[in-house]
């Protein structure tokens, strides 16, 4: 059984972390129902959720039960039901109405969305009232009826924990970035040399972890240093749930330990940075040919069957951001220019969602670290062989087996998901309880 | 910002620095290929220590440099990455390349980094390239596929998608390696192709290619010369809805200016396209009307002086084909011709009934 550690998130009210986040859904009504004929997800852009806990809160993780009991989840479940129900009416009721088709197509949308999760909620009333029935049957005189109400209660009380499960699963959000695949980019921070070494070797952590997954990992990009670290590079990674995995391991990660170049044997800190990137796909984000200045070996001369090279790198320069995407991995040029233009892709989309992200924060005069990047979010201490995640304050040993990418690393990813999950949720119905009061 | 700055520094990556570490970290093993000698560089002798892939390649590269060989960093780069069994050297993990190499290895290094001294194009050194995502086998003086002809291909493809469905043939006049015929067949699922080549070494290679990317069943080869026996095309193939080619479109006072590279080790045969460069070209185009089908077309690859030659020549000459547009390359030169056969008169009649 899945136990959770237990947190309080309620009593620190206006001072919570993520009380930030919480009142602009009424302000961005507009953009929201814009997004639900986009893209099908009418909290796609509520926020983008990296886990902004910066100050080390009291954070635990609440029960399944004890999430099922507070009062608010349960207002937040009835509401869902009501809104169900209204817009339900609505779409059945009035069909011939052609003006307000747009408001109907939103409605129709809605009960698209919800109907998983008021089945589920159904399926738990349901359950909870054989459950009732059960109960009744334990007080029978037949001990033959009581065992048997017994065994009835154990599966029942399964299937219930089950269903609320998957109810809080459902109230969840997708973000629209989960869907895609990413960019990673890993880049050496503060400690020269030895800041290169442990860049490599959170690269070599990655590529397990994406194999782990069995996802693709394309290098992009590649510089390397001189003693076999790692200055700078990029990757291409796809496949089932990268993103919403990879987008927790985006910060600053920092090494503490005594280096391979160090003579006198003592400690160093140093840090790299891990930047993750949603790759956007062709549909939802678009770059105009015109706005690019392809750059090859080529370019000067008369090129074709003139020249024979086998410089194929190739760099992409987006003319009014002046941003640069380059790659020189494949021998075929038209390779290189199709990588290239991912990266491209992927660097100019990460601006654009910067900025919207930090427009909404703007608006709303609060102030909030641009998406984590520039936080310090991991500590890998080899002298006391441990790894610390400061957004959590949760701590694993055994660096060497953190680092291959493996299960250590994504029990600490799933535990990361799983505040982060919360974090959510308690938005969501933080969110109900200031627009009930 | 941040980023820009990161890729502009990114945009070449040394690593003759790297060799100078070794070489003071190592101290003790004085193998000849250190000595000042070698330095001055003829031809550096085999070494009798060891030495690193690192190493080997910042000793190539600046022999390389001392003797003009185009390209120096890049083509030791790539032999030696080719001898650790990969295309690229950022793609040999960091440890093998500060590992020594073992005494065979070191043999292969300088047996093909000696060809290259010769000015042997790298492609030829290593018997390979990659083009678009086939990787082909090439051997001298087959012509070796030039990164515009994968945007030709580029072209075509984006036609043949557009009428997907039915079943098409394409004829490629000059196949060289294969490049672009095998590249077609291996996008288009239901395609097939004929290809033609005046050598008899650039029918057999592209043959082999062919088999080992299993195409076999959708290719025919055939040793014809367009320019001397036109009838042997007319009778082979007719209704083709692609003739694509990439002819020999030098002109022939270029020749003379080409890099060693290429004028030693290439078929002129397949470079130099006559006074103006359009001789093949004209063949092809003069032949094309009885080889397309209704609607059928021409894609060439050309010299970017020629596009607005052949409109004129095209359309004094031959009547049945339209020029229907020219496309630029990567680096902004008009270098594509597109022409179009008319709607026949025959299908005229049929669309009426």
């Amino acid at each position: 059984m899945a136990y959770r550690k237990v947190a309080n998130l309620f009593p620190r009210g206006k001072e919570f972390a993520f009380s930030l986040w919480i009142p602009y859904f009424s302000k961005t009504r507009g953009v929201i129902s814009q997004s639900v004929s986009l893209h099908g997800y009418a909290y796609s852009l509520y926020s983008k959720r990296t886990l902004h806990t910066t100050i080390p809160l009291l954070m635990k993780l609440l029960s399944v039960e004890e999430l099922f009991a507070k009062r608010a989840l349960q207002d937040h479940l009835r509401k869902m039901e009501t809104e169900y129900s209204e817009c339900l009416k609505a779409v059945s009721g009035s069909v011939t109405e052609e003006q307000c088709s747009e408001e109907l197509r939103a409605k129709r949308t809605k009960v698209s969305l919800l109907s998983p999760l008021i089945q589920s909620i159904t399926e738990l009333g349901n359950k909870e009232k054989d459950m009732t029935e059960t109960e009744m049957l334990l007080k029978d005189e037949d001990p033959g009826l009581r065992e048997l109400a017994e065994l009835e209660r154990e599966t029942c009380l399964q299937d219930i924990h089950d269903l609320r499960q998957k109810i809080l699963d459902l109230l969840i959000p997708e973000e629209e970035e989960d869907l895609s695949d990413l960019i990673l980019e890993v880049t050496a921070g503060v400690g020269g040399q030895e800041a290169m070494l442990f860049t490599a070797e959170v690269f070599d952590m990655y590529q397990g972890f994406a194999q782990h997954h069995g996802w693709t990992f394309d290098t992009l990009e590649h510089m390397t240093s001189e003693i076999g670290g790692l200055r700078h590079a990029s990757v291409s990674i796809s496949g089932f749930q990268s993103y919403k995995k990879m987008k927790f391991e985006a910060g600053v990660h920092r090494v503490q330990r005594v280096p391979k170049t160090e003579k006198q044997g003592r400690m160093h800190t140093s840090t790299m940075t891990v930047a993750v990137l949603p790759q956007p796909t062709e549909i939802s984000f678009t770059i105009n040919l015109k706005d690019l200045k392809i750059e090859t070996k080529r370019a000067s001369g008369a090129g074709g069957q003139h020249v024979n090279t086998t410089d194929s790198a190739v760099r992409i320069v987006h003319l009014p951001t002046g941003v640069v995407a380059e790659c020189q991995q494949e021998r075929s040029q038209l390779k290189n220019k199709e990588k290239a233009m991912k990266a491209l892709r992927a660097k100019l989309y990460s601006m654009k969602l910067e900025e919207e992200t930090s427009k909404r924060y703007n608006q709303r005069k609060v102030q909030v670290g641009t998406r984590g990047r520039s936080e310090k979010i991991r500590t890998y201490n080899f002298a006391q062989d441990r790894i610390t995640d400061h957004r959590i304050g949760m701590t694993v040993h055994d660096v060497k087996s953190f680092l291959l990418g493996e299960d250590l690393l994504e029990k600490m990813n799933s535990s990361l998901q799983e505040f982060s999950n919360q974090e959510t949720l308690m938005e969501l119905l933080g969110e109900d309880s200031q627009h009930g009061s | 910002m941040m980023m820009q700055r990161r890729c502009l520094t990114m945009w070449r990556r040394s690593l003759s620095a790297g060799y100078r570490c070794f070489e003071c970290r190592r101290g003790g093993p004085k193998g000849i290929w250190s000595s000042p000698a070698v330095r001055a560089c003829s031809m550096p002798a085999c070494p009798a220590g060891r030495i690193t892939a690192l190493e080997a390649i910042d000793l190539w590269k600046r022999c390389f440099e001392k003797r003009g060989v185009a390209e120096p960093e890049h083509s030791s780069q790539y032999i030696i990455a080719h001898l650790l069994g990969a295309k690229t050297i950022e793609s040999v993990e960091q440890e093998r390349l500060t590992e020594f190499l073992s005494q065979e290895q070191t043999e292969q290094v300088w047996k093909l980094c000696s060809k290259r001294l010769s000015s042997m194009p790298v492609q030829y050194v290593i018997e390979e390239w990659d083009f678009r995502d086939l990787t082909l086998k090439m051997r001298p003086p087959v012509f070796i596929p030039r990164p515009e002809t994968e945007e030709l291909v580029e072209l075509v493809l984006a036609d043949l998608q557009m009428k997907s469905g039915t079943q098409h043939t394409c004829l490629e006049v000059g196949c060289g390696s294969g490049a672009i015929s095998l590249s077609l067949l291996k996008s288009v699922p239901q395609l097939k192709a004929f290809a033609l080549d005046q050598s008899q070494e650039a029918v057999d290679l592209t043959t082999e290619n062919m088999f080992r990317l299993g195409l076999q069943d959708r290719l025919q080869i055939h040793h014809i010369d367009v320019m001397k026996d036109a009838q042997s095309v007319l009778s082979l193939c007719s209704s083709v809805s692609a003739l694509v080619s990439n002819p020999p479109y030098l002109f022939s006072e270029d020749m003379a200016s080409l890099q060693p590279d290429i004028f030693r080790f290439e078929d002129h045969a397949a470079l130099d396209g006559g006074t103006d460069g359009l001789n093949v070209i004209k063949q092809i185009l003069t032949l094309a009307p009885q080889i397309l089908s209704s609607e059928g077309r021409v894609y060439l690859e050309v010299d970017p002086r020629h596009p607005p030659l052949i409109r004129r020549w095209v359309e004094v000459n031959v009547e049945e084909l339209q020029y229907v547009e020219t496309r630029h390359d990567i680096s902004g030169r008009p270098r594509f011709c597109i022409l179009q056969k008319e709607k026949s008169n025959k299908d005229h009649e049929l669309d009426l009934n």
